[in-house]
Formats: C-alpha cells, sequence, structure tokens
C-alpha cells in the first residue's frame, strides 16, 4: 500500500512538471519564430558572454512580499532570453540587509545577481545595517518604479491636498498619519509632505504598508503616504490627493503633484533594481542590460507584468547607477527632515 | 440568491475536472510533505510552486495553491504527533498531547484524529468563506490597535491552561517569552534592542526556529540522555489507524468550538494559525469531560488544536478576498497569485469574477476531501515512524532540526539560535518550566506590544482608549473567564467528585509538554 502510495505520489510529481512543460514548451518557438530565441543568443556571443548554468537572482525579502513576486513574474519570463534557468533565492532579513550582504559577497561571475530596494537599501546603509557600501554592487538596470501618493480614506473631511494641509497647520500635531515604520519609505513621504508644507502631524508606524493601510480603512488614521501599487484592491475606499513625482501620473491624471501646490517637487517611491557583485565583468553586465530589456518588452511578460499592477520601468545600467547614488545622497541628507 | 446558488453549483461543476482533481491530489500531497518538514511553512511552499502555476488555467492554478496551504497545515501535525517536532508553528499545540499518544503507541489513532479533526475544521471553514464572509470580513476592519493588545492579552491566559502542574511555573516561562519577544528593532522607535550587533537579529527572534529548537531539539537531548541510561522500551504499536464511533462521539464537540475559534482567529490579520491552534486545544480541555487525559495524550487536544489550525485556512481567505487584506503571509503569497491570474480582490471578487471565485471555493472544499484520503491513507506509513529505534530516531531529528532551521532563511545564525533552545528547551524540561508557554509568549509578544504602543500613540498616552469600543470589553472579559476559569473548573471538579464519594484525580505529572520518564 505504502510503495503504492509513494508511486502514485512520484507519478503525480512528474506528471505536474510535464504539465507545466508543455504548456511552455510550445509557447516558445510559436511566439517569435525566428527572432527572440536566436536574437539573445547572437547578441550574446557577440559580448562574448553568456550564462552556462543556471542563474540565481537574489531577493531580500521573503517569499510571498511585493518584491518576491515582481521577482518570480519576471524569472518566469527570463529563460527566453537569458538562455538559462533563472531562480529566485529568498535570503531574507534585517531589513533586506542579509539578502544585500550576501549579494556583495557572492562570486562576481554572473551567476548570482540580486535586486536591490530603494530606498530601503539606501537606509540600510545609513543606519548603520551594511557591511557593505554602494560600491559593493553594479548596476545591470531598472525593473519596478513605484510613485508615492498622499491617501486619505474615501469619506474624509479632506477633498484636497490644500484642505488638509490648511487645517493641519491649524491644529498642530492632530492630524495621524499611519507609516509601514518608524523612517521607513512611506515615513519619508508623509514627514517630506510636512516639512515641505510646514504643518506638524503625529506618525503611528505600522509594521507593514498592508498593515498601514487597514489604519487608514478603518479610520484610526487621517491620512497616508503610499505607493500607487499599495491599494489597487480598494481604491473605492480612498481618495488620492497628491502624487510624489514632477509631473502628474498617466493613470491618475486628475491629481494634482505636491509640486503643483508648492510643496515638495521631486520624484518620491520606491524602486527595484537588479545588481550584480562589484567585480563583476563589464561583458557580463552587458549581457544582462540587454537581455532584461528584452524580457521587459516581451508581450507575454507585459500582461503578466500589467496583471500583476507592476508598473515596469526599464532603465539602463548607467542610469540605474546615477539612481542608486542619488538615493544615497537622498538618505544621507535626510537626518534634516528628521528634526530629533 | 437564486443566482448565487447556481453560479456556486457551477463552481463544484467547474473544480471537477481531471486535470484539477489531478492537481488537487498532487498538491495536497505535497503540502503534507512540505507541511511535515519543520523549516518549510505553508507560506514557503505557496510560494515556492507560485511561479508554476503562472502556466495553468486560472482556477487550476489557485486550487493547486489552495491545495498546498491546506495540506500544509494538516502535514504539521505528523511531524507534531510522531517526533514531537512540530513541521510548523501551526501544530505546536498538537505535539503537547500528540506526543503522548504515540509514546503510549497509539500514533496511528492520533494522526487519524488529527486527519480527521483538520478534514472537518477546513471543511466548516468552507461554510463561513461560502455564506458570511462579507459579513465576517467586517470583523477585520474593526479590529483596531487597543483590539490587538487585548486579543493578546486573552492569547496570553492561554498559559494557566497549558501550565497545569504549576501556575507559577508556567508564568515564568510566559515571562522568559516576553522578554526574549524583545530582542529585535523596536516597533515603533526603530531602536535595535539586545541584537548585539547581529543584524539577523533585526526582525526579533524567528518563531519557528525557537520553536525547533524548544520542541524537537531539546527532545532529542531527551531521548539521547535517557538512551545513555539505558531507556526502557518504547511501548509496542499496536493501535488501528481507524476512528470508532465513540471517538467521533467524543470529538465532535470539540471540533465545533475550534471551528468558530479558527474561523474567529483566522479572520483577524496578523493572527493566525500558531495562535489558533493553542487556544483550540485550551478550549478543548476547559470543555472535556476528560480532563484527566490531558498531559497524558488525549485525542480530545489533538482534535482541538487541528481542527482550529484547519479552520484558520478558510477564515483568512475571507478578508484578503473581500477587503484585499492579507492576514498572514500565506495569503499574501496567494494574493500575490490571484494579482498574476488577473483576480484583484475586493468586492469585485464575488460580483464580476465570482465564477472563478467560486470555483475556487469549490475546489477548496474538495480539497479537504483530497486531504482527508491522502492523509488516512498516508497514516498508515506514516505511523510506521513510531516504531523506529531510537538510535535511528535521535540523529534522523537531529539533522532535521539543523536542515529545518537553516532551510527558514538559509541563514546560519538561525541554526545557532536553534541550538540555543534547544539547550534551553531541555533545561527548561529539567526544571519543570513550559516550552509550550515560551512559544505563546514568543508569537503574542510582539502583537501585543504594538498594540499597546500604538493605542497610546493614537490616544496621546491616554490609557482610555484601551476601554473605548465593545470589542475591548469582549476581550477583556473572555480574558478574565480565561484567568479564573482554570480556578473555578477545579473547585467545582472537586465537588462533584466530593459529591460523588470518589478521589480527587492524581494531578502529579501534568505538565503537557513533559514526556514520561
Amino acid at each position: 500500500m505504502k510503495k503504492i502510495t509513494a508511486l502514485v505520489l512520484v507519478l503525480l510529481l512528474a506528471l505536474s512538471m510535464v504539465a507545466c512543460g508543455e504548456s511552455k514548451a510550445p509557447e516558445q518557438p510559436a511566439e517569435k519564430p525566428a527572432e527572440a530565441p536566436a536574437d539573445a543568443p547572437a547578441d550574446a556571443a557577440a559580448e562574448g558572454w553568456a550564462p552556462e548554468e543556471n542563474v540565481t537572482i537574489i531577493v531580500s525579502y521573503k517569499a510571498g512580499s511585493g518584491t518576491d513576486n515582481t521577482a518570480r513574474v519576471l524569472a518566469a519570463y527570463a529563460e527566453k532570453y537569458i538562455g538559462k534557468p533563472v531562480i529566485i533565492e529568498n535570503v531574507e532579513g534585517g531589513s533586506g540587509s542579509i539578502g544585500w550582504t550576501a549579494l556583495s559577497q557572492a562570486k562576481p561571475d554572473g551567476y548570482t545577481l540580486g535586486f536591490v530596494n530603494l530606498p530601503n537599501f539606501s537606509s540600510s546603509i545609513t543606519e548603520g545595517l551594511a557591511d557593505y557600501t554602494v560600491d559593493s554592487f553594479r548596476a545591470i538596470c531598472n525593473h519596478v518604479t513605484e510613485t508615492s501618493v498622499v491617501l486619505v480614506k474615501a469619506d474624509s473631511q479632506f477633498n484636497t491636498l490644500e484642505d488638509l494641509v490648511k487645517y493641519a497647520q491649524e491644529h498642530p500635531g492632530e492630524l495621524k498619519a499611519s507609516t509601514n515604520g518608524n523612517h521607513k519609505s512611506n515615513h519619508i513621504g508623509a514627514q517630506m509632505l510636512a516639512v515641505s508644507a510646514d504643518f506638524e502631524y503625529t506618525d503611528i508606524p505600522y509594521g507593514g504598508t498592508a498593515d498601514q493601510l487597514l489604519a487608514l480603512r478603518q479610520g484610526e488614521v487621517d491620512f497616508s503616504v503610499a505607493k500607487v501599487a499599495d491599494f489597487a484592491s480598494f481604491t473605492s475606499e480612498v481618495k488620492v490627493l497628491g502624487v510624489f513625482n514632477g509631473e502628474r501620473l498617466a493613470e491618475l491624471p486628475d491629481v494634482p503633484t505636491l509640486g503643483e501646490l508648492g510643496y515638495y517637487d521631486k520624484w518620491l517611491g520606491s524602486s527595484r533594481c537588479i545588481c550584480a557583485p562589484a567585480g563583476t565583468p563589464d561583458e557580463v553586465i552587458a549581457f544582462y542590460e540587454n537581455a532584461f530589456q528584452q524580457i521587459m518588452q516581451d508581450e507575454d511578460y507585459l500582461k503578466a507584468a500589467e496583471a500583476a499592477g507592476m508598473n515596469t520601468d526599464f532603465k539602463s545600467a548607467a542610469d540605474t547607477t546615477a539612481i542608486i547614488a542619488q538615493q544615497q545622497e537622498f538618505a544621507e541628507g535626510l537626518a534634516d527632515i528628521w528634526g530629533e | 440568491m437564486l443566482e448565487t446558488l447556481s453560479l456556486m453549483g457551477q463552481g463544484f461543476i467547474n473544480a471537477i475536472t481531471p486535470l484539477n482533481l489531478l492537481f488537487m491530489a498532487g498538491g495536497t500531497a505535497i503540502g503534507i510533505i512540505i507541511g511535515c518538514l519543520p523549516g518549510l511553512s505553508a507560506a514557503m511552499g505557496v510560494a515556492l510552486l507560485l511561479p508554476m502555476t503562472f502556466t495553468m488555467p486560472p482556477e487550476t492554478g489557485l486550487i493547486v495553491l489552495g491545495a498546498i496551504y491546506c495540506g500544509a497545515i494538516f502535514g504539521g501535525s505528523i511531524s507534531a504527533i510522531l517526533i514531537h517536532t512540530p513541521g510548523t508553528p501551526a501544530s505546536a499545540a498538537t505535539a503537547i498531547e500528540g506526543y503522548q499518544l504515540t509514546l503510549k503507541g497509539k500514533a496511528g489513532k492520533a494522526l487519524a484524529v488529527a486527519c480527521f479533526s483538520s478534514f472537518c475544521g477546513g471543511l466548516l471553514s468552507c461554510i463561513s468563506l461560502y455564506f458570511f464572509a462579507p459579513a465576517l470580513a467586517q470583523l477585520a476592519m474593526k479590529f483596531g490597535s487597543p483590539e490587538y493588545f487585548w486579543l493578546s492579552i486573552f492569547g496570553l491566559t492561554i498559559i494557566a491552561g497549558v501550565a497545569s502542574k504549576s501556575l507559577l511555573k508556567g508564568l515564568i516561562s510566559g515571562a522568559l517569552g516576553l522578554l526574549i519577544s524583545t530582542i529585535g528593532m523596536d516597533p515603533i522607535e526603530g531602536v535595535k534592542r539586545f541584537m548585539f550587533g547581529q543584524a539577523s537579529l533585526y526582525e526579533g527572534i524567528n518563531t519557528t526556529c525557537a520553536l525547533i529548537g524548544l520542541f524537537s531539539m531539546s527532545q532529542v537531548l531527551i531521548l539521547a540522555e535517557k538512551k545513555i541510561k539505558e531507556r526502557e522500551k518504547a511501548a509496542k504499536f499496536k493501535d488501528k489507524i481507524a476512528l470508532d464511533k465513540g471517538d467521533i462521539k467524543r470529538i465532535t464537540p470539540t471540533i465545533f468550538r475550534s471551528w468558530i475559534i479558527g474561523n474567529i482567529v483566522g479572520i483577524l490579520p496578523g493572527a493566525g494559525a500558531s495562535i489558533a491552534c493553542f487556544m483550540g486545544y485550551n478550549t478543548s480541555r476547559q470543555f472535556s469531560k476528560h480532563k484527566e487525559e490531558f498531559g497524558h495524550g488525549s485525542i480530545e487536544g489533538v482534535a482541538g488544536s487541528e481542527a482550529a489550525n484547519n479552520a484558520v485556512t478558510g477564515g483568512s481567505l475571507i478578508p484578503m478576498l473581500t477587503l484585499g487584506i492579507p492576514g498572514e503571509s500565506v495569503t499574501a503569497v496567494l494574493m500575490g497569485g490571484l494579482i498574476i491570474q488577473g483576480l484583484q480582490p475586493g468586492p469585485e471578487l464575488f460580483t464580476r469574477y465570482a465564477p472563478m471565485t467560486y470555483t475556487f471555493f469549490a475546489g477548496f472544499v474538495l480539497v479537504q476531501f483530497a486531504m482527508l484520503f491522502i492523509g488516512l491513507l498516508g497514516c498508515r506509513g506514516f505511523a510506521q515512524i513510531s516504531r523506529l529505534s531510537d538510535a535511528i530516531l535521535i540523529p534522523c531529528v537531529a539533522v532535521l532540526c539543523v536542515v529545518g532551521s537553516f532551510a527558514i532563511r538559509k541563514n546560519f545564525v538561525d541554526v545557532v539560535i536553534m541550538m540555543i533552545f534547544g539547550v534551553l528547551g531541555y533545561l527548561f524540561r529539567k526544571f519543570d518550566l513550559n516550552p509550550a508557554a515560551v512559544v505563546l509568549a514568543l508569537i503574542l509578544g510582539p502583537i501585543g506590544e504594538k498594540g499597546l504602543r500604538r493605542s497610546l500613540l493614537l490616544s496621546g498616552g491616554n490609557p482610555a482608549i484601551l476601554f473605548s469600543t465593545p470589542l475591548c470589553w469582549v476581550l477583556i472579559v473572555l480574558s478574565i473567564i480565561g484567568i479564573c476559569s482554570p480556578i473555578f473548573m477545579e473547585r467545582m471538579e472537586k465537588k462533584m467528585v466530593k459529591n460523588a464519594g470518589g478521589d480527587i484525580p492524581d494531578e502529579s505529572g501534568d505538565d503537557p509538554v513533559r514526556t514520561t520518564d
């Protein structure tokens, strides 16, 4: 009996793999018969480097986290262009710093890459959690960018950001904002708004973005700063009052930017970059930059990414390096805004 | 209404395709295996198999993920019962009674009870999923910071229940657990506490890691010590893997109570199966007519814990599906799966996407049957483990502990922490302290701390906020009942026994997590 059970299980496992393999296999040649599969290796051959074994991408957060979800969508479509399977490895803990330490210490041979999350990566350095610096990594490209927005509950008394700021200036410290943790990304956003609009508020740290927004929906707090994708499942329950960007967002054309109202006028949000350890050769970086650009233009990938609410935003290695450096500078300058 | 019913029926028709049934069985089996290995959690299993479901039809993909979730929560009980190693924190309370049954040679019965109760708990939780989801979801919206504080206090009153031998020692254990739970980053100010420069401790001591150390590694040490002292032969494996009518009759009330507990706890974001199993266990003990069996292997204890943790599965889906609030890590991963399949959690799930949603629900119901079937089939084989000689078992469990604690985050620091907790657990048992109370406090400590400090921040330091809502008062009353009930129950029992003219049952050796040595 035991043997039969075991046999059935093994068969099932095998079947499930075959089934998955099968449904994937015909897609590859059918999509772009000659172009795509031939394309990437050809380019790579020109650059002189292509992976010969599986590639590991380190995600510094646990399985099921936001970064993990987006990374897995990317990995699912990566093999076509990278030529080898891409494996996501979750190395969590230390607010991301454990994973980034692992990445900085990995062999710079092009078989270990990792996601670097801004601004958390920058603050892990400024808060002294890290053994690495910005120079311990080489940027390959940017994957996803999310912009911060100011949110209130749908039935809030505030209909515009000016209402909120006016009330807050007249009643210092009375308005409460939920954040995703002390000095975390959304706390930085709320603080930036308060400092640039010159009002006082009380920040209440919640463990993560989900809890932070639950508190807003429950009415425990008055306003909150979060990223666009965070409230996709309950857009009708909140009002978006302002956007942290130089210009209005395409998906929220009616919402003014903070700059329009005379407050903080630069982009604020989070981005997820793909990096390799320092010392990785140029041709490897070039190979991946090219491969990831193609993945992020792949129709199947884009369909999945859109369904998952991911704002895919490819940026070149040079641009990404600049963003990481700029965010680091921003994080180091933050001490001024806390006013502690 | 009629339309909804026909949608529900249609869901079953959609779910029962050969492909779905095959994947359902496969998913459940994989889930059970993942669950029974310490260190591999339900969330990890679901997350690792999530990319595989991208290429499947949406409903099949979701059913597979649901199957892994349910299977893993049940699977945790297998290792908890057989080798005192809860595969997931959700089975911590199962280990208390389940392992005692194994020592008595009743491993098969314990597994069958666990399987049957898990099945019932899961199936009953589907009822609330189907009919009360929107209403129950409102409960999650009502639970604010003050309520979470009281929830943790109520949870801590369970210590009084699990530490029956000496309340004082139970409280000492609980206090130690609370102290350990303060390690890591302060949730409000972001100050690093007791981290000693270890970035790995930033998020605190990993509960699973501590659990493996306290329950399993300490068990290895105890067994090894006994082996050296020439241990008596283990009880012979003589039981049948079947439940008779009497057993089912005995555990039925327990299962119903645990269903309600598990469901409500499941709905609350951040609470989850690990708290529910203790609550289910404690309630089964409070209402049991065979209290003397608790601590020596009670099937009601196993049923109470297992029905509760599987009732969480259906419950935890409710806020995720209706409000887009993932209550725990498994539902967060599942939510990712839904979104990738193009289903945005929220009210639209029951209108625009209703056919898909009801197919998923139907799959969830069918998964429970797959779990019962595979579980009962597998129990026969699993139960053989209890026949293994200690010479094989001790090194195997030790290896499992190390691998399991490493697997959680692939971090060697966790293995060291597990070892420290192993020694701690060994000393705890020698001093009659209570490892289960430590785990409970470790889980509830952060919830209580955040609840209290956030409440006080919200009110500007005024403690009146803690008594401001009816829900707070409900939880306060429950906590008072929780503290007082063991005392009252004991008194009532004594009176009843006296009236009947019998002896007061002997209380010695009643510490549930102690092995009979």
